[in-house]
């Protein structure tokens, strides 16, 4: 208790010097809940710019198939694999798919691309395709719709109701063919590579065209009840769906690039809060170097008195407790309030691309639990740390020394 | 009578470079008796505040020892010298000794709350000192609150309140005008003499000399002169 009420009234002693050691570790803590949740809110963006666009959450393709495309590679007796999809509790939906690459030819202009035969209704419910249209509409199902992303549109010169042809290579005979089609909408992504590169037709008429039948497909893209579910290796569909000529692979393993930045982004937080905190920290370190120095004289007697070294110096590290968790409330109300405002109204970014994907210029924070729980045990733990050498300072102080000072 | 304090041939040395040794307190042996109001004088530099810290506690002899109540405290470690001051030795600085963030009757309860004293017998020795100094009415008065006279009279009695051996008192009227520090002696040779405290100075106030009932001279860190004055 006499360490306690020391402490506090040491505290009060220089407001001025307290209250701006208090604002530097409470606004890093807040800096620190603001970093990591719009680097969710990042995460977020680009996350769901994989899940929901075309990659889905997982896929199921023929072994090999992913290396190069190769129409040959199809999935044969699809059946069996929608009866296990339909059994598996954990899939919300999936959509089957053929795909072909080919070469994309309008009345003015020639470009290669891919080719998606999609079933309009699954697909709208494993991704935002439907949403994506800018100009037209979906797929209706009826024979010719074509899909074509906004940037190949422009390459092409087409529009709405222009024609487009395309030719590509038959599954086993490797024989050419071609299909007419006429442009019934138009989507945007915002995935670079997407929107330049990809159309969509119903699955029906791009069987045909590549020659395959109803029970071949190249992919099924899953969505899971749950998004977890689809990193982690023991769920049902890893099991079921992976065999010598069958892989099911999940969004981060079908996208390395992004599956880095996201190990990155966790460092990223890191590093920025240890940053955050090794500032804090030497602030905490000068702050109670500068007060200990105002008091070695009064140090000097509370020692030769007789208080022990292990006293004066928990004397410092109770001062340094007090800022700590003083600051920490400080810096969660300021953090909470900051993120929650942040998270309605998004934070400005201006415009750019990660791997290809296009953040929105409003990036929308995301708070959680663990930022007001470990956040703070972590501040409260490095300004600990911070204050160890200034108390240790203290308890070495010689009284005999420190009373012929300040003085 | 047991002797309170013994030093035999004690020597603290400094050494400000390889080629300098400055011989604060050079084989310096007394004996100070349980009573006695005893002044440490001599010139500034003579070495008489180095040995007041010495016999105090406070410093480490270069060599011989220092025997309080029957301890040779030149062999404590630096935590056991701290508990000994605790527990025997009531200090009184030449200013600022008081805990600036406590107030009067917080800084005479410090020295108990650390050897542990109940509530109880706290609140008694507190209210006790305060009359015996005359600051009854003071006690809720922080440092800053209080005069100089007054900070060190509560000094004194955090000093006494803790049961001390022996009061040791380094230049305590220093930064005392005349009259405040007349005052302040007097109240100290009152303790002395009614409840036989015993209390050593290091000064070279006329004032305490004359109140003094030994008066030994130290000179380049020697005694010169050992001198008991009949009381």
């Amino acid at each position: 208790m006499l360490t306690l009420k020391l402490a506090i009234r040491n505290l009060l002693r220089n407001t001025r010097r307290t209250v701006l050691t208090m604002a530097l570790i409470g606004s890093s803590l807040t800096a620190l809940i603001l970093v990591d949740a719009l680097m969710l809110g990042m995460l977020d963006i680009l996350v769901n710019s994989i899940t929901k666009n075309l990659v889905g959450e997982a896929q199921i393709h023929r072994v090999g198939f992913r290396d190069n495309l190769d129409v040959d590679l199809y999935l044969s007796e699809t059946e069996k694999i929608i009866e296990t999809l339909d059994q598996d509790p954990t899939i919300a939906a999936y959509s089957e798919r053929v795909l072909a690459g080919g070469i994309l030819s309008s009345s003015y202009n020639v470009a290669t691309g891919l080719m998606y035969g999609i079933n309009a209704v699954s697909e709208g419910q494993v991704t935002q395709l439907p949403d994506a249209i800018i100009e037209g509409q979906y797929l209706t199902g009826k024979s010719g719709e074509i899909l074509i992303g906004h940037e190949l549109a422009d390459l092409l010169e087409v529009s709405l109701g222009d024609r487009l042809v395309i030719t590509l290579s038959e599954a086993d005979t490797s024989e050419l063919a071609q299909a007419l089609f006429r442009v019934s909408g138009i989507f945007k992504f915002g995935i670079k590579g997407v929107d330049k590169g990809v159309v969509f037709t119903n699955l029906d008429q791009a069987r045909g065209v590549i020659g395959l039948t109803n029970e071949q497909s190249h992919e099924f893209a899953l969505r899971f009840t749950d998004r977890a579910l689809a990193t982690q290796p023991g769920t049902a569909v890893y099991q079921n769906l992976n065999t010598s000529e069958l892989e099911t692979l999940n969004w981060l393993q079908l996208n390395r690039p992004i599956a880095s930045i996201i190990e990155m982004s966790k460092f990223a937080s890191l590093i920025i809060g240890s940053i955050l905190f090794i500032l804090a920290g030497l602030g905490v370190i000068n702050s109670m170097f500068m007060s200990i120095y105002e008091r070695i004289y009064e140090f000097g007697v509370i020692k030769a008195l007789g208080t022990r070294p292990a006293r004066l110096a928990g004397l410092i590290m109770t001062e340094a407790l007090l800022i700590a968790l003083i600051s920490c409330v400080a810096g969660l109300i300021l953090g909470y309030l900051l993120g929650s405002y942040a998270a309605e109204y998004g934070v400005p970014m201006g415009d750019y691309q990660v791997s290809g994907i296009a953040i929105d210029s409003r990036v929308l924070t995301r708070l959680e639990p663990y930022q007001f729980i470990q956040f703070p045990i972590y501040v409260t733990f490095l300004t600990l740390v911070a204050a160890i050498y200034p108390a240790l300072f203290a308890a070495k102080i010689v009284p005999t020394e420190a009373l012929q000072r300040s003085l | 009578m047991t002797a309170l304090i013994q030093t035999d041939n004690l020597c603290r040395y400094f050494y400000p470079s390889d080629e300098i040794v400055v011989k604060a307190v050079d084989g310096i042996s007394i004996s100070i008796e349980p009573g006695e109001f005893t002044a440490i004088i001599g010139p500034s530099g003579s070495g008489k505040t180095t040995l007041l810290h010495l016999i105090g506690g406070l410093d480490k002899p270069t060599s011989g020892d220092v025997m309080l109540s029957g301890q040779n405290i030149a062999q404590m470690s630096s935590g056991e010298l701290s508990d000994f001051r605790r527990d025997h030795i009531g200090f009184v600085f030449q200013a600022y000794n008081l805990i600036p963030v406590l107030s009067a009757e917080e800084n005479i309860e410090y020295v108990m709350l650390l050897q542990g004293a109940d509530a109880a017998t706290r609140k008694k020795r507190v209210a006790k000192t305060l009359q015996q100094v005359g600051l009854s009415d003071y006690a809720d008065r922080r440092p800053n609150k209080l005069s100089g006279g007054q900070q060190q009279r509560v000094a004194v009695a955090r000093a006494m309140a803790s049961h001390p051996d022996i009061i040791l008192a380094d230049e305590p009227t220093a930064n005392l005008d005349s009259k405040t520090g007349i005052a302040l002696l007097d109240v100290m040779k009152e303790l002395n003499e009614t409840l036989g405290m015993t209390f050593v100075f290091s000064t070279h106030d006329e004032k305490i000399m004359k109140r003094a009932t030994r008066l030994i001279h130290v000179v380049d860190g020697q005694i010169e002169l050992d001198e008991k004055k009949s009381s």
